[in-house]
């Protein structure tokens, strides 16, 4: 049997019923990421024999009629930031290309290990996460599966392009202003930023711990939801994690829209967008029966807040490399890593202040609604290269601004699943649907409601596996 | 604070603080980027807070 684009649930049951083994997974899934992946560029290391073995050992479990974990055979790959034993950790860094490679697996790797998922490798992102487009100036651009010619958006853009390719059901990524949000919208597929402090961080390349998330893509809610549930649990060398009970949402998708309240977010969120957008967000409040719109207040001083703390946590961690090897920093990036590191403290505290200011005034909104609605991106994929986009009758960066609808949410921390919806010009365009901080649930169970409408789709893209 | 603050002499002053020396590029650039995030910061400063508005921070020991 050929491996067609199977959801992790599919998979699961084909290998149960002996369909596929979990080597014959491993070994479609490499060749399949040895012809395609020159094409896209998500990969920048495979990790074959490490692959074959997580799969062998799938299969001596099958073979002795042992319960199968829940990710058993299933293929995936980590953005570069993530520790694999064995392996140098990247960040998208060239300046980290040639330390030492990682004792041990990150936390999120280990988990994903014990859950019997198949990590096939490392994928290409903006260098030390900082960027939404992923047009790494040492490792390439990495290509956006539904057109080559456009980005797949950043940072995690090597994660979102190889799950749009379908050259694997899900991917890690992580998202400290957007950098699920963003390239899950241009690529077209499920991304879940998770609550800040639900899942662990530990063994991942930090850039801004104040606003750091890992998080699962995929294809359907429900995979989604699989990988989220595997992802759970508590980390006692994560300082940032919060005190949770683990909370598997998985089975409670089936509850749908069943007590859930919708709005869409209107304000800001409405203005820094483009008609399609627009349109996509009305699509699914009809859908949602979101009847209500709410704004945030000063969500535009809160993206700057964001922007303050990202820039200063980000630029002083990385002081010494910029005193001692400034040569090998990524162009585009030196100089605003420089600035952060150089901005008074002053502005950093009142940036911390305003987050709590701005977290008191923000949440009672979810005390009527359980879930809201936002575009993920002003537009869809611009294309490789270009500087600026057309928004609001302003020509923004596209480097600084396509994250512009998910920085204030992150910054936050609310859950965040985004679905994909198509333009009519049929390139993908993600909403954020928007929960309350630890109601992961809610967020799901509305994108699955979406799904099973079929008003959020994530197709694979066409053409690229043969 | 205002758009009229002379980031350039800031920007010399830090390059000593940190000890980073810059080129005449550099310092170009930086001043392209400082210029930007003070006028950012600009409404942020002046945003009125209660006095007893605390960080959002994490620490717990």
């Amino acid at each position: 049997m050929t491996l067609p684009f199977l959801s992790i649930v599919e998979l699961k049951s084909a290998l149960i019923k002996g369909e596929l083994s979990a080597r014959e997974i491993a070994q479609q899934t490499l060749d399949r990421i040895e012809q395609s992946n020159p094409t896209i560029n998500a990969w920048t290391a495979v990790t074959q024999d490490r692959m074959l073995s997580e799969a062998d050992r799938i299969d001596r479990l099958r073979k002795e009629d042992r319960p199968l974990p829940a990710l058993a055979a299933i293929p995936y790959a980590v953005k570069n930031l993530y520790d694999v034993a064995g392996h140098t950790t990247l960040a998208g860094a060239s300046l980290f290309s040639d330390r030492q490679a990682a004792k041990n697996d990150s936390w999120a790797v280990r988990k994903l290990s014990e859950s019997g998922a198949l990590l096939s490798g490392m994928l290409n992102m903006d260098a030390y996460a900082y960027g939404f487009t992923t047009e790494n100036s040492h490792y390439g651009a990495t290509r956006n599966p539904h057109d080559l010619n456009r980005i797949a958006g950043g940072s995690s853009g090597g994660s979102a392009a190889a799950v749009a390719s379908g050259l694997v059901p899900f991917s890690l990524g992580t998202d400290t202003n957007g950098s699920i949000r963003v390239p899950a919208s241009l690529c077209g597929i499920f991304g879940l930023k998770p609550t800040f402090g639900r899942l662990a961080r530990s063994g991942s390349q930090p850039f801004v711990a104040s606003l750091d998330h890992i998080g699962p893509f995929a294809r359907t809610t429900a995979d989604l939801a699989l990988v989220y549930d595997a992802l759970q649990g508590r980390d006692p060398q994560d300082s940032f994690q919060a005190e949770k009970a683990i909370h598997p949402v998985h089975r409670l998708l089936e509850h749908g829209m069943e007590g859930l309240r919708c709005a869409v977010l209107g304000g800001y969120f409405q203005t820094w967008c483009d008609d399609n957008a627009r349109a996509a967000v009305a699509l699914a409040a009809k859908a949602l029966d979101a009847q209500e719109e709410v704004e945030f207040p000063e969500a535009a001083l809160a993206r700057t807040a964001a922007f303050i703390i990202t820039a200063s946590e980000g630029g002083s961690a990385y002081l010494p490399e910029l005193r001692a090897q400034p040569e090998r920093f990524e162009p585009l990036s030196r100089e605003r890593l420089l600035t952060g590191a150089m901005t008074p403290s002053a502005w950093y505290v009142k940036a911390q202040r305003f987050r709590y200011y701005f977290r008191e005034q923000v949440l009672p909104l979810f005390e009527q609604f359980d879930v809201l609605i936002a575009p993920a991106t002003p537009t869809s994929a611009t294309l490789i290269g270009q500087e600026t986009m057309r928004i609001n009758d302003s020509e923004l960066s596209i480097r600084a601004s396509m994250g512009m609808l998910t920085q204030p949410i992150s910054f936050l921390g609310l859950p965040v699943t985004t679905v994909p919806l198509q333009t009519p010009q049929g390139l993908p365009l993600g909403l954020q649907l928007i929960a309350a901080p630890f109601k992961e649930e809610a967020c799901l169970r509305a994108a699955w409601a979406l799904e099973k409408m079929g008003i959020a789709k994530a197709p694979v893209a066409k053409g690229l596996i043969k | 604070m205002t758009s009229s603050t002379d980031w350039a002499l800031y920007i010399a002053q830090m390059e000593q603080i940190l000890g980073v020396p810059l080129d005449e590029q550099r310092r170009a650039e930086l001043l392209v980027q400082f210029s930007r995030i003070a006028g950012m910061a600009e409404p942020l400063m002046a945003f009125p807070l209660d006095e007893r508005v605390e960080v959002a921070g994490v620490y717990k020991a």
